[in-house]
């Protein structure tokens, strides 16, 4: 039955069947992981006027998806410590391949594509070793497991690719956990979160640690802009209201600036960024906080504070237009500098994901 | 374990209940909480937050009997609201202005020791202070003002005796501002929702406000009760809340009776409504021991007390959550609490 799928599955991949390109499906802009209303947990496609395209059910809530540069695929990730990632044909919601983590490794919850489509690089923990892995997937064979390198750090959390090369950051965060213990963080006075650039063979371009005394701010989310410049969000896991920046600007090669909302403001964050994105054009970047209800804006220049939006649990953001659309955990879509307003009966999971 | 356990009573009780949840009028109870929690608590901490500011008009000696008792008294009514972190409150970021605390850096004694230092006019007009960074106003500045020996003498007593006044008198603005904009437009949003408003059903509505209700004991517990606590190698009491006014505990008693109130109302006349108001009382039955400062956070019989009292808080806001997420079908938190 497996290997009869797997047939099919590398069958597909490999064009023997036409595969569906994503102006098949609708036409998404944007995938995101959501629970309905019935308790069901889902992946849903987005249209750029925030309509539904589609929507697939998952096994367990999931936690963020990657798209495939082409084909109307996506790779649907379980949240972490989940084991399983499912390829979904997003024509039909069926099931083109499943990623089972390796004996001793979960899967983080985010992968991305080479920029050819034919692997797929995901964060894995290797729990025993309390190691940070990228697995590596061939993504036009049915995703066979062809093999892992080191993230360059512990507890890597958000992979992405570079705009037109093979060059991938990797947002380290630094929390090791082990499946026994469920999410608790075993290292926190000693974590040492940073960001890490590789090839697609694990070569390390770049890492860079930020300093001791912010060695608490777990590096988890990153964007990146059409000039390649790196977005990163981070989690503060010391004192609160002590919370340092959390959002930090980065070119590889460069060093790294760290932008911050005056004093009011950035204590509504409650030292936490959920997700980062930047605007359609590039020309600003932007932090979301659940857990304080916010987006917050900064120049992609400068780094300087543009101003906030409040949205009750707010999470996912991704460029729409040359603006931002934001989701919720109470359904709403909303336009931050877009006229883009909607309502689903979901609960929008952490992360909006275009396409 | 304690965790599992929690969340197998919780899924009993969420097959009994979810049976109620059909029946349940949010509007109703939504309204309930606006008309008989929110509104005339704001009410009555604009009238003793005029109050303070027309005190410190008329004496303001840091140890003036009237000033001091204005003081508490409309300390005691930013305390009974200050898990309402939502809407009028944070228009203009007036509840951190009333109340920067914790106050991890000591950002609010640097500040006023910058403005009295400087004689700095800005510390003189109370509009123009309102524009002064966050540390430097509310409750928290004040209470060094009038309480703390240094701040007491720091300076000359003509500059330190307008700057009671100005600090005074931007609570009662900043009181007053909240009060008339849940009287002009957010109870209506929050009562009548809609598309145009800040709630589109009485679903969210109600949501906000079992969410108060959450963020509320959740800043007790971990800021008022653990900051204090520490570890039990460096217990930390100077961290208490508003210490030098012996207020510590006292906040956490009003807050919780605040978050019963709001809670036991959003949950009307029902058996949830009776367990949550037994659950309170059980715990504020706990919070009532001679420890008006948590000084005993530092002694190992104490520090017991306070401790326990916090994992009450803990385990209180646990089944506050779960139940009543249940009870009244709403969702709070769906990413907020997913922490990845």
């Amino acid at each position: 039955m497996t290997s009869r799928r797997r047939f099919l599955a590398g069958a597909l991949a490999a064009g023997v069947v036409p595969a569906r390109s994503w102006a098949a499906v609708g036409d998404p802009s944007y995938l995101s992981a959501a629970r309905r209303s019935d308790g069901a947990y889902v992946l849903v496609g987005l249209r750029r006027d925030a309509t539904l395209a589609f929507e697939i059910t998952l096994p367990a809530r999931g936690h963020a998806a990657a798209a495939h540069p082409e084909r109307a695929e996506a790779v649907a990730f379980a949240r972490r410590p989940g084991t399983y990632a499912i390829v979904l044909d997003c024509s039909d919601g069926s099931i083109l391949a499943r990623l089972e983590a390796p004996r001793g490794r979960h899967f983080y919850g985010h992968g991305a594509f080479s920029k050819d489509g034919t692997r797929l690089y995901t964060t894995e923990n290797d729990y025993e070793g309390a190691a940070g892995m990228i697995g590596v997937w061939d993504a036009s064979n049915g995703y066979r497991r062809l093999g892992e390198f080191s993230s360059g750090g512990v507890g890597p959390h958000e992979v992405l690719r570079l705009p037109g090369q093979d060059v991938f950051v990797v947002a380290n965060g630094g929390i090791h956990t082990h499946p026994e213990s469920g999410r608790e963080k075993l290292n926190l006075r000693h974590m040492r979160p940073n960001l890490t650039y590789l090839d697609g063979d694990g070569a390390v371009a770049q890492r860079v640690q930020i300093g001791d005394d912010w060695h608490f701010n777990s590096i988890r989310h990153l964007a990146v802009n059409s000039t390649g410049q790196v977005g990163f969000a981070m989690q503060w896991q010391g004192d609160e209201w002590d919370a340092p920046p959390l959002l930090g600007l980065h070119r590889l090669g460069g060093k790294a600036k760290f932008c911050m909302a005056p004093e009011a403001e950035h204590l509504g964050m409650k030292g936490y960024a959920g997700s980062v994105a930047y605007c359609g054009s590039g020309m600003w970047i932007a932090i979301s906080s659940p857990r304080g209800g916010h987006v917050q804006r900064f120049s992609a220049m400068s780094g300087a504070y543009l101003g906030s939006v409040g949205a009750a649990d707010v999470c996912g953001i991704s460029g729409a237009g040359m603006g931002m659309v934001a989701t919720t955990g109470g359904g709403h879509v909303v336009g931050i500098q877009a006229s883009i307003t909607a309502h689903h009966p979901l609960a929008f999971d952490n992360h909006l994901v275009a396409i | 374990m304690f965790r599992s356990l929690v969340l197998s009573v919780v899924v009993m009780l969420s097959i009994v209940a979810q049976a109620a949840a059909q029946d349940v009028d949010l509007s109703t109870r939504v309204t309930a909480a606006v008309e008989q929690h929110i509104l005339p608590r704001y009410a009555r901490f604009a009238t003793s937050a005029r109050a303070l500011s027309r005190a410190a008009f008329s004496n303001c000696n840091a140890d003036d009997a009237e000033l001091r008792r204005t003081y508490h008294a409309a300390f005691d009514d930013w305390v009974r609201v200050s898990h309402l972190r939502f809407g009028p409150s944070e228009t203009d970021n007036r509840a951190f202005a009333l109340a920067f605390w914790p106050d991890t850096r000591g950002k609010t004694p640097k500040a006023l020791a910058g403005l009295i230092a400087d004689e700095s006019p800005a510390g003189l007009a109370a509009a123009e202070l309102m524009q002064h960074s966050i540390a430097a106003q509310g409750f928290y500045a004040l209470d060094y003002l009038l309480y703390d020996p240094t701040y007491m003498t720091m300076g000359v007593p003509e500059y330190r005796c307008e700057l009671i006044r100005s600090l005074s008198e931007g609570i009662a603005v900043r009181a007053e501002e909240i009060n008339g904009d849940w009287g002009q437009y957010f109870a209506a949003q929050m009562m009548a929702p809609s598309k145009a408003g800040a709630y589109h059903t009485s679903n969210e509505a109600a949501g906000e406000l079992l969410k108060a209700v959450a963020t509320g004991l959740q800043f007790t517990e971990e800021a008022r009760l653990a900051r204090p606590l520490g570890t039990f190698d460096r217990p930390r009491p100077k961290r208490a809340e508003a210490w030098r006014s012996g207020r510590s505990q006292l906040h956490v008693v009003l807050s919780l009776q605040a978050t019963r109130e709001l809670t036991t109302v959003l949950a009307g006349t029902t058996s949830v409504g009776e367990r949550m108001d037994d659950a309170f009382e059980t715990v504020l039955n706990n919070a009532t021991f001679d420890d008006p400062v948590f000084a005993g956070v530092a002694e190992p019989i104490a520090r017991l007390k306070v401790e326990s009292l916090q994992q009450y808080v803990n385990a209180l806001r646990e089944q506050v959550v779960a139940e009543m997420t249940v009870a009244l079908d709403v969702s709070i938190g769906f990413n907020a609490l997913d922490g990845d």
